[in-house]
């Protein structure tokens, strides 16, 4: 697994080839890294790697873990709360993902300007990030109220018969979801695109306009390619994140009605700490790892052949 | 100017650190270890500035025992069994946990969290102690129960006059149906609700299983059938607030009892204690009642669903024998005492506690009032199985569907069989 | 400090293009012919009005919960979870916002929710850029697959290692301590990988010329990289010091004396066995929200001065 370092521009480093040199890299690598590391390796991965470990055990949190062998997954495979749970996160991903990184640029984009008052406009765009969850849920779900909400109530108006029933019903409760945590999560991506776009050498632009590119081409020409790093951190962190979806679930629809829109989090907090069986919830996490994995592995190869 | 950044960053830093052993804004620092050669017994409570049950029996037993110190070890009630579940994992010492309910208490009893506190409830007294017998894990008792708490009808008494109705006495569900149909109107453009009927599966699933003596855990649930159609039936009929909506917009049932905006209320009696301090503080003006719930039939018998509240000693704690004492005493009279004068219903059941409840200020003090508190069996809520916690999630996910329309009650049913019989049950 | 950078820049004319900077995007203005630059700022204003036009509808869209929120935190508990939603309070309490600080204590809540925040900020922005240039600009065996280790982790949810992680803290005997918080969330690959990208869009030939002016790896870092990185460090810094105050879970597992208590865990002391206090709650909430909107208001100045402070005027 190389990364996109060894294809991008990763000057060669003082005599490379060297023995000597190599082992001096080495140490000053792992001096940046260290501080950092030693943090992470005590307090993350150990703790992560013992749960991977408990997964193929039964263990209650309480009494000494039990070797079961694959029975956990087994277990597993054969859950209909798993599929549904699984089905759910990923379909939430498939929403959450491109609609979020798309607004979260186009608002970046927006934003990225000498206005007056610019500052508080990018607040603003970040408040649904900082606002109380419960008023996040008490009012959206008042705006999808089937038969009172405005939404409903503009659909009707511009000719939709019947409008969905959105948070009460099982088949629209998942993209009412969806919107509101693309709502809620756009402004935090902005913020990273923003950064973003700090690192795009004006001289591009200019370079592009003298070719005549109009603004269009001159954002896929320019801005596009030039953001390549900052997407590939956006997508990774989108993907995360909407695969450990929680917070915003539990309190918008607490996984209903039904199991409409439980998810593979929720699931991993009910079996674990809640019904303590730490075995069965460790490898729950463990697959959810392992689908994130995939993902972002395939996202890199994908960024990886697009530039070459 | 980056030196002076990253001075100013290191500066933070040491600063910060320097600050961190005495650290902790919020408060005096512990006064943990023997304070005037005091022992100190901790104790695991839920919410404590909002419960004050808590800190009534604590300041009361200090005062009763000059020795002990009691430093409760304040937990937030949404996710307390989580908190505790993680704090026994890594070996805790506190000494009295406090059992949330009973789902819990089997969990903890059976991976032997918990000492055994048979002579505890003994000197107590078993046959005084209401709900006991959930505790009850093979002649073993782990915990004590200090608190009962169980369901009943609270209604509007204003809004019964108003309509000419009389107070709602033995009332069947059908009765009960009728009154909240009838009173359901609408005054000055808002509309106002016979009956208001929480979230909760328990108001329809708790009480069904109750009256008709059927357990939850057993993978049958035809017994539902009558009280969600019940259910359903207010629902369709706009005598209570659309589950939906409800819901979804995390309504308040106390808002809606003390605004006036539903004139009956079946609920549990831990909202006696609200419902006073609410008209203490001049917050409603609401002139409440409490009436038995509806019965399947109308025989003169009551009954209804309730779960104790307990104490139990912590496995690993450091003060097991004052922690035994606590729970003697707070199972017993002087407990029972000290809570019921705030409004809480003890679990002891003796008649000079009961008289002393009804002597509070603010309380509803007719003879219906004082019938509903005495039902003649409270089944419990959930039984104490460590099957509970997995029944409960399905029985919470087809509830869900049947109140927001998407399943018919026989389908729901059906599904509940199925799936508590393959995912619980493994059969 | 920014000296450096520039001084480089000069020293490798070639880089100089791509690295000066101005502020860019379409709208603005440019230096060119005065014709041009005439139309250019008429085009631009229209631009700008449309943008305003645009940005004002978007805001009132986003703000509309947090206006239930203000507008709860004025009401009598009873009178916030109406049916249907109030948008204005019957009257307004406005002794929600004095009674707060006596219910709890909520100025002790403030300060240690700032204090966990201020140093885990600090830590994850000082040793995630530290790593990320370790694991962007150096080249040894290794790091890639270490790198991984650190995005992989990140795709582990919480609950699935917050047990093992807590009776390990348990047993280092640092439970109930703001130390295990900051030991926990001070080292999170978030950061790490933030900087790392950023840094991979910075052109490497600029460290070879620092290197050839016989500056170390270390100074490299902090006299050319750090520079030139401030929109990134602020987004990390920002983002990471929001995620740390609203953060609840951790808290609440790992503090337990209510002396140690940050300002989400006081809130959810309003919530009780079987009802919440939602007017404190929210009043409590629109309190929370005025430190991170000072942090924010500092913070944001650096996404348009980023580099154009440390480039050559173009």
């Amino acid at each position: 697994m190389t990364t996109e370092t060894t294809t991008q521009a990763t000057a060669p480093l003082l005599g490379r080839g060297n023995r000597k040199q190599a082992r001096r890299n080495a140490l000053i690598g792992w001096s940046f890294i260290l501080p950092n590391f030693l943090g992470f390796l005590a307090f993350t991965l150990i703790p992560v790697l013992a749960a991977f470990a408990l997964s193929f055990m039964e263990w209650d949190s309480f009494s000494a873990p039990k070797w079961v062998g694959l029975e956990n997954f087994q277990r597993m495979l054969g859950s209909d709360s798993f599929w549904i749970a699984l089905r759910n996160t990923l379909l939430y991903a498939l929403g959450h993902v491109p609609l979020t990184m798309g607004l979260a640029l186009v608002l970046a984009m927006l934003l990225n300007r000498k206005l007056k008052g610019i500052g508080f406009f990018r607040v603003a765009i970040f408040f649904p990030y900082i606002t109380s969850l419960v008023a996040v849920a008490v009012v959206w779900n008042m705006l999808f109220s089937p038969e009172t909400g405005p939404i409903n109530q503009f659909l009707q108006t511009v000719g939709v018969a019947n409008p969905p029933g959105w948070t009460s019903s099982s088949d629209w409760a998942l993209p009412a979801v969806i919107i509101t945590s693309v709502w809620r999560d756009m402004g935090y991506y902005m913020i990273l695109y923003l950064a973003g776009l700090q690192a795009v050498p004006a001289e591009l632009y200019e370079a592009a306009e003298v070719d005549g590119a109009n603004a269009w081409q001159r954002f896929w020409n320019v801005t596009i390619p030039s953001l390549r790093p900052t997407t590939f951190f956006v997508l990774v962190m989108l993907t995360v994140s909407s695969f450990k979806v929680f917070d915003l679930i539990v309190v918008m629809t607490d996984g209903g009605p039904g199991r409409s829109t439980t998810v593979l989090s929720q699931l991993i907090y009910q079996e674990g700490i809640g019904e303590g069986k730490f075995g069965y919830s460790s490898a729950i996490s463990l697959v959810l790892f392992l689908i994130v994995l995939t993902v972002t592995v395939l996202q890199f190869k994908i960024q990886q052949r697009r530039e070459r | 100017m980056k030196r002076r950044t990253l001075t100013a960053i290191a500066l933070a830093l040491s600063a910060g650190f320097g600050l961190s052993a005495c650290a902790g804004a919020a408060g005096p620092a512990d006064n943990a270890g023997a304070q005037d050669g005091k022992t100190t017994l901790s104790v695991s409570v839920w919410n404590y500035e909002g419960t004050p049950e808590f800190k009534a029996l604590f300041d009361a037993y200090e005062a009763a025992n000059p020795g002990i110190n009691i430093e409760p070890v304040d937990i937030l009630a949404d996710d307390y069994p989580q908190k505790v579940t993680t704090m026994l994992a890594g070996g805790d010492t506190t000494d009295v946990l406090t059992m949330k309910n009973v789902i819990d208490y089997s969990r903890y009893a059976n991976n032997g969290q918990l000492q055994e506190i048979n002579d505890v409830v003994d000197t107590v007294g078993k046959d005084k102690l209401a709900g006991i017998d959930a505790f009850d894990l093979d002649g073993k008792y782990f915990a004590a129960p200090y608190r009962q708490d169980f369901w009943l009808l609270y209604y509007n008494k204003d809004m019964f006059k108003a309509a000419g109705i009389a107070d709602p006495t033995d009332l069947t569900w059908d009765q009960y149906a009728d009154i909240a149909k009838k009173l359901s109107t609408t005054k000055d453009g808002k509309k106002v609700y016979g009956t208001y009927q929480h979230t909760w599966r328990s108001v329809v699933q708790a009480i069904s299983a109750a009256q008709n003596d059927a357990d939850q855990n057993s993978g049958e649930y035809g017994f539902m059938k009558d009280q969600y159609n019940t259910a359903l039936d207010l629902q369709t009929s706009g005598a209570t607030l659309p589950y939906g909506t409800a819901k979804s917009q995390k309504t308040s049932y106390r808002t809606m009892f003390e605004t006036g905006q539903a004139a009956m209320m079946p609920m549990g009696t831990w909202y006696i204690a609200g419902i006073l301090e609410a008209k203490k503080a001049g917050k409603t003006d609401v002139n409440w009642g409490l009436a038995p719930m509806p019965q399947k039939t109308a025989d003169g018998e009551i009954t209804t669903f309730g779960s104790p509240t307990a104490f139990a000693v912590n496995k690993n704690a450091k003060h097991s024998d004052e922690a035994k004492k606590f729970i003697q005493w707070a199972a017993g009279a002087e407990g029972a005492k000290a809570i019921s004068a705030i409004g809480v219903v003890p679990a002891l059941q003796d008649a000079s506690v009961t008289e002393a409840y009804f002597t509070l200020d603010g309380m509803a003090t007719d003879e219906l009032s004082k019938k509903a508190f005495s039902p003649d069996k409270t089944a419990l809520e959930m039984p104490v199985s460590d099957k509970s916690a997995a029944t409960d999630t399905i029985l919470n996910q087809e509830h869900d569907l049947i109140m927001v329309g998407e399943k018919s009650v026989d389908d729901a049913i059906t599904e509940m069989d199925k799936r508590v019989k393959k995912e619980v049950l493994n059969q | 400090m920014t000296n450096m950078a520039e001084k480089l820049k000069a020293e490798a004319p070639l880089l100089g293009t791509e690295l000066t900077t101005g502020r860019r995007g379409p709208g603005s203005p440019q230096k060119s012919g005065r014709l041009r630059h005439k139309t250019r700022e008429q085009k631009s204003r229209t631009i700008n009005i449309v943008v305003y036009g645009v940005l004002v509808v978007l805001v009132f869209a986003l703000l509309v919960p947090f206006f239930w929120m203000i507008s709860s935190s004025l009401k009598e508990n009873n009178q916030v979870l109406t049916v249907p939603i109030q948008w204005i309070p019957q009257e307004f309490v406005w002794s929600n916002y004095t009674e707060i600080w006596t219910r709890i204590p909520m100025m002790g809540y403030l300060q240690n929710s700032l204090y966990l925040a201020v140093i885990i900020t600090c830590l994850q922005v000082l040793t995630g850029s530290l790593a990320a240039y370790g694991f962007s600009k150096v080249r040894f065996p290794g790091r890639d697959v270490l790198f991984l280790a650190y995005i992989g982790t990140i795709a582990v949810p919480w609950q699935a290692y917050m047990v093992p992680q807590y009776i390990m803290m348990q047993q280092l005997g640092l439970t109930n301590s703001f130390t295990s918080l900051i030991l926990l969330q001070a080292f999170g690959a978030f950061g790490v990988f933030l900087m790392r990208q950023y840094y991979m869009t910075i052109p490497d030939e600029l460290c070879e010329a620092a290197r050839i002016d016989g500056l170390s790896e270390y100074g490299i870092w902090a006299r050319v990289i750090l520079p030139l990185s401030k929109p990134a460090l602020a987004s990390l810094a920002l983002l990471t010091f929001v995620n740390t105050w609203n953060d609840y879970m951790g808290p609440f597992i790992y503090l337990t004396s209510n002396r140690l208590w940050t300002v989400q865990l006081g809130l959810r002391s309003f919530v009780g066995q079987f009802d919440a206090e939602y007017a404190m709650i929210m009043t409590g909430s629109v309190i929370s929200v005025v430190p991170i909107l000072i942090i924010f208001l500092i913070g944001q100045r650096y996404f348009i001065q980023g580099i154009a402070t440390s480039g050559m005027k173009g």
